[in-house]
């Protein structure tokens, strides 16, 4: 007995007593899932940064759908955030649709983050007005915040988490947004038209995030609030009667989606010009300075080298490589000759760019570019068709009521860069589509019943955009959409110039596109 | 594991399993849980055995195998606590079983690992109703002091310890109050018990103790009217009393079972509670025995593996009972109750332990102290393999002197039984043990007897004369109640005893008187030559060859070979307690001249009496001793001595044409089992009678 080791007491004095068998077992395997909670605890931080939101693996981001007030960590969303919480939070349960509102929410650029606030402030005054001032039609709307990262890396993981949403109470019946022309938007849309889901573009304008493009319907669903590069650049064209002789081309190789198509528009438009198209490669995140700043001096002197009837700069480029090459004509040697930029609507980015050398453009030097929305285009507009002063002035009143409650506050808000307008002409779209599908006698329409809806956007099932008539083609493009084209200013800021239109003209009262 | 015992390896072996861990449930020393050989209904195993086969030493190793494990309670029935009630205490209320009761409940309350004290309501709550009937006339203090050690054994011993044992002082207080009082004392105790049973504890197993005498006969649905009936049976004594001590054994194996039943202590315990009773032929032993075998056999069940220890075969007191020697029962029982109470018994003889236990005895006892090489051999020989004579001839060899390593002088050196003891010599104390000491001065004279007559003889010249031929009958019963072996021939037939008593008898005298007294009167018993091997056996033990030798030597020629070699044999079976000189007296030096005489050295000085055959004469002389000499269980074999008995066998032999096979046989045989320290047995087919003229064979185990 005195040789009793604590193999012999465990074998003895607990394992052949079933009570202190069990007892120790039950213990056992309490320990051991204690042990096992607590080092998941310890080795596993908490990833979530909201409801619906995370860190992925190996990065800080935070990406996911938020279907709770979650800001992104971003101060600027956070009153429009806020303002968007109460009103999801006022709606019953059973009687909304969710609407997801895709955007890189953790940009880090200050530009792209003013532009998002405002699509965003849009999108929310949309879905007031549509939850309060439509006669209580119905569903209503609740808005989430879709973040796929800054780059869009994540775009996968939240398309997933967007896809559960549309079986599950959340009711998703529609994507809006989507942002920039960039490749991961691309793949996203398409993941998402692949589940049927309908997205409704608001600044997208690349030519191959479109259906339609030789015939073929890639994103069956997507609607696009915005005309696409190549209308946009016929709509330039239009107006600036740019002639193969007088244009150089300055182009981002290999590009995106964006840049792409633009170029391909504005070559198009010179073909047969006697002045090679002028390249350069920007970093990969073309919010990134690069070295592109070299080249831009570089063919700066090109500029300069040409003949002295050359006087207009076509640029297929992103803002900050625009930027770039404003502040380097800036500084050109032959100040004395007048040029004009024409350019997308990526430079309204530099509205309010603090980086931009307003100098050079009080040295013959004008930055012209289709904007997707300006608060003066129809303020001033002798057009009778294709937009009125009247709708754009219904979207004045609720930004001016969301100064305050019950609407407000969603913070600084501006309309001069047009991102507040095609947010809030994106979504209008969606809630026109979502409740012209609602089955007579239901309150919530099929998720595919949606996307069908967009052929039919037209005549008098047009939307009234703020921007202007929203006609869709049977590829869910806009047709003959009015394009302002606008010139940055010196004082910082910009100024409408006129209307352009893809079509040179506007459209018919009737708005139907051509067969 | 540390072995105290050897050679029970058929109780305590583990793997394969002997009878212990499949009687109890549990490995010996491990908690282990084993399976029950018989899961229904154990067989109440029962060891049979003489004295100082070790039936004690088995039981305290059964205990001390399983305390701590399973309750377990040993209570020795020769105790004087069972013999007479205590002296305040009136028998009327008092019997050797219910106090067995009382400290085997006591015992088995112990908590063992896992699980904590039983308790017993129900025998309390008899035991109080048996006590309260003797309180007719008792004070107060006595009244406490009984009731509180009953009431002890309802102290569950658990966290609400202090909270029992206030429980005990009020109730005692109460029964006192009630017995000393006015209204009728029983009754009156037995309310209070009752009630302080019920209202104590609202616990369901209480509370179902409280009520378990309604059961009892004519009780008619009433617990106290049940418990004042028992009291007042066991007072009426006879079998009134009877019945009323198989109802507290009844409630004994109650509590034991309710201890066992239910989840938690399914849950909590292992194996069966042991109960071991020694000397159960003893007073409170068969009334045990007998209440426990007749419930079972009328069905009501329990739960408890009894192990008994008896003196004798109990044939009266079991008669139906399964008998088997213990290795039988080393790997399985086949034991099958039948109808009858006994035949739930299994009667398991315990065996004489073999040589290999004699030499690990021996190396266990004696440790580093360096002993002669060949004690283990000459103490298994002398001892026919009794566990007590071996340990104590180990221990007189550990505390003798270097140089005594004969066993004769180890049996006469003293030996101390403890450290502050004195010495007594070995076989006095061996014959303290293996003896009843009443009976053994007796037995030291009858020893020498062969039969009824002879001891009587005996009687008549050494006894008392109230010693007759009645108490030689008596004597000759208690022998086999005893257990002892009935040896035609020997009136004490274990060899070991008859041995230790000769020489008690040798050395009762200083001069040997008795001892001499003894052999001349059963000489003179036995006149006529029909009865000469026995004369000439005692003649021997004087020391006088002579007779012997002419005797052997005139009939061999004519004698049936089987007979003269069977006469010789127990001619030479006499004992040789110390050297006797030439003319047989007694010698007072050391030494053993049956070596030099068996060897031929003294040939030339010996006179061959005129007209005999010189040769033969002087062949049988040396024959005579050399057989005497390595059959005498004090001496150790001499392999010369060996060597020559086989020269002259077959000597002999050749002398004999008709005998010549039988002889030859002799001398091959003895030998070799002389040396092997076997006895020398008799040849063939050994359907030889006990022929008259013959002499009667001297059995096996006289080696």
């Amino acid at each position: 007995m005195a040789r009793r080791g604590v193999g012999t007491w465990v074998r003895e004095g607990v394992w052949e007593i079933p009570l202190r068998r069990y007892t120790a077992l039950l213990v056992a395997a309490a320990l051991v899932a204690g042990l096992v909670f607590a080092v998941r605890v310890l080795l596993h931080e908490d990833r979530s940064c909201g409801p619906g939101v995370a860190r992925p693996e190996g990065s800080d981001e935070c990406v996911g759908v938020a279907t709770g007030p979650y800001d992104f960590g971003q101060p600027r969303l956070r009153d429009v955030v806020g303002a968007i919480g109460r009103e999801n939070d006022r709606l019953k349960p059973g009687s909304y649709v969710t609407v997801a509102v895709l955007l890189p929410y953790t940009s880090t650029s200050p530009t792209s983050l003013n532009d998002i606030r405002h699509q965003l402030q849009g999108a929310y005054l949309a879905q007031y007005q549509a939850n309060h001032g439509s006669n209580g039609e119905r569903p209503q709307i609740r808005l989430v915040l879709a973040n796929p990262g800054a780059t869009g890396a994540y775009w996968r993981r939240t398309v997933e988490q967007l896809t559960a949403m549309t079986t599950s109470g959340d009711r998703l019946r529609a994507v809006a947004g989507v942002g920039q022309s960039t490749n991961a938007a691309k793949l996203a849309v398409g993941e998402l038209t692949r589940h049927r889901i309908p997205v409704v573009g608001s600044s997208i304008t690349a030519d191959d995030l479109a259906n339609g493009q030789q015939g073929k319907d890639p994103f069956p669903g997507l609607a696009r609030v915005a005309p696409t590069n190549t209308d946009e650049a016929r709509a330039l064209a239009s107006f600036a009667k740019v002639s193969a002789g007088r244009a150089l081309l300055v182009y981002d190789k290999p590009g995106d989606p964006y840049t792409r198509t633009l170029q391909q528009s504005f070559a198009a438009l010179i073909k047969g010009s006697p002045y090679e198209p002028q390249p350069f490669t920007p970093p990969g995140d073309r919010t990134e300075e690069g070295t592109t700043a070299n080249t831009f001096r570089q063919i700066t002197h090109l500029v300069c080298d040409t003949s002295r009837g050359t006087d207009t700069i076509l640029f297929a480029g992103r803002h900050t490589q625009l930027r770039q090459f404003i502040n380097a004509l800036g500084g050109r040697g032959c100040q004395d000759r007048r040029f004009t930029v024409l350019t997308g609507d990526e430079a309204s980015y530099l509205t309010h760019e603090k980086d931009l050398d307003r100098g050079a453009l009080r040295h013959n030097l004008s930055v012209r570019y289709t904007s997707l929305a300006h608060p003066d285009t129809w303020l001033r507009a002798t057009e009778r068709t294709g937009g009125s002063a009247a709708d754009f002035t219904a979207l004045r009143r609720l930004l001016a009521d969301a100064d305050r409650e019950p609407v407000g506050p969603i913070g600084t808000a501006a309309l001069d860069d047009g991102q507040l307008i095609i947010g809030y002409d994106a979504l209008r779209l969606a809630v026109h589509g979502i409740r012209e599908a609602v089955p007579s006698g239901g309150s919530v329409p099929a998720l595919g019943d949606v996307g069908l809806q967009w052929p039919q956007v037209k005549g008098s099932l047009r939307v009234d955009g703020a921007s202007g008539w929203i006609c869709l083609d049977v590829h869910g493009n806009p047709y003959d959409k009015a394009v302002p084209v606008v010139e940055l200013t010196p004082q910082g800021g910009s100024h409408f110039v006129r209307i352009a239109w893809p079509e040179g003209k506007p459209p018919g009262k009737e708005c139907l596109p051509p067969s | 594991m540390h072995r105290r015992l050897h050679g029970r390896g058929a109780l305590f072996d583990v793997d394969p399993a002997g009878l212990a861990p499949r009687l109890v449930g549990l490995r010996p020393h491990q908690h282990r849980a084993h399976p029950y050989e018989h899961p229904d209904e154990p067989p109440f195993v029962v060891l049979t055995g003489a004295r100082g086969l070790g039936k004690s030493a088995v039981l305290a190793e059964l205990r001390d195998a399983y305390r701590g494990h399973t309750p377990v309670a040993l209570v020795d029935c020769a105790e004087e606590q069972f013999r007479a009630p205590p002296p305040d205490r009136p028998a009327a209320s008092w019997s050797p079983l219910g106090q067995a009761l009382l400290v085997l409940a006591e015992q088995l309350a112990a908590p063992v690992t896992g699980a904590g004290r039983i308790t017993f309501p129900r025998l309390m709550s008899g035991l109080v109703a048996v006590a309260a009937g003797g309180w007719g006339d008792a004070d107060s203090e006595r009244i406490r002091r009984e009731v509180e050690r009953i009431l002890l054994l309802n102290e569950s011993g658990s966290w609400i310890g202090s909270l029992a044992g206030r429980w005990a002082g009020k109730v005692a207080a109460k029964v006192v109050a009630a017995a000393t009082g006015t209204g009728p004392l029983v009754s009156g105790a037995i309310e209070a018990t009752l009630e302080a049973v019920a209202e104590g504890f609202t616990h369901r197993r209480h509370q179902k103790a409280s009520v378990w005498y309604r059961t009892y006969p004519n009780a008619g649905g009433n617990a106290q009217r049940g418990l004042i009936l028992l009291s007042q049976h066991f007072r009426d004594g006879g079998s009134s009393r009877e019945h009323a001590e198989r109802y507290l054994v009844r409630a004994l194996l109650a509590d034991l079972t309710e201890a066992y039943a239910g989840v938690l202590p399914r849950m909590q315990r292992l194996g069966r509670p042991l109960v071991l009773l020694d000397n159960a032929q003893a007073a409170p032993g068969p009334g045990l025995v007998a209440a426990v075998l007749r419930d079972r056999t009328e069905g009501v069940a329990d739960r408890v593996a009894f192990v008994a220890a008896r003196r004798g075969e109990g044939r009266a007191e079991l008669p139906g009972a399964v008998r088997r020697a213990l290795p039988e029962v080393a790997r399985r029982c086949d034991w099958v109750p039948e109808a009858t109470p006994s035949s739930r018994a299994l009667l398991l003889a315990l065996p004489p332990l073999s040589a290999d236990d004699a030499l690990h005895i021996v190396g266990a006892v004696c440790g580093d102290i360096a002993v002669p090489p060949h004690l283990p051999a000459a103490a298994h020989r002398l001892t026919g393999g009794n566990p007590l004579g071996i340990v104590l001839l180990a221990e007189s060899a550990a505390q003798a002197a270097a140089g005594a390593s004969a066993p004769a002088d180890l049996l006469t050196s003293g030996l101390r039984p403890a450290e502050d003891l004195p010495a007594v010599p070995a076989y006095e104390a061996l014959l303290a043990r293996l003896v009843p000491a009443e009976h053994l001065d007796a037995l030291t004279v009858l020893a020498a007897a062969h039969d009824h007559a002879s001891a009587c003889a005996l009687a008549a010249a050494l006894l008392p004369d109230t010693f007759g031929p009645a108490s030689v009958r008596e004597l000759q019963t208690l022998l086999a109640e005893e257990g002892l072996p009935d040896v035609p021939g020997r009136f004490v037939g274990d060899p070991f005893v008859r041995t230790l008593l000769l020489l008690r008898l040798h050395l009762r005298d200083a001069d040997h008187a008795s001892w001499r007294t003894a052999h001349e009167t059963l000489i003179a018993h036995y006149p006529d030559e029909g009865h000469a091997p026995y004369r000439l056996h005692h003649e021997l033990a004087l020391g006088d060859t002579g007779g012997a030798v002419a005797h052997l030597r005139d009939t061999f020629p004519t004698a049936e070979p089987r007979a003269w070699l069977r006469g010789l044999r127990f001619i030479a079976s006499a004992p040789y307690f110390h050297a006797h000189d030439a003319e047989g007296r007694d010698f007072t030096g050391r030494g053993d001249r049956r070596t030099a005489i068996a060897l031929g050295r003294t040939d030339a000085g010996h006179a061959v009496p005129p007209g005999a055959d010189a040769v033969l004469h002087l062949r049988i002389r040396r024959l005579l001793h050399a057989v005497w000499l390595l059959a005498d269980p004090l001496v150790l074999p001499d392999p010369q001595v060996c060597d020559r008995l086989r020269f002259e066998l077959e000597q002999l032999s050749n002398l004999r044409p008709a005998g010549n096979a039988l002889l030859w046989r002799a001398s091959r045989d003895w030998p070799a089992a002389a040396l092997a320290g076997r006895p020398m047995e008799d040849l063939g087919d050994g359907d030889g009678g006990d022929g008259g003229d013959g002499g009667p064979d001297d059995d096996r185990g006289e080696a």
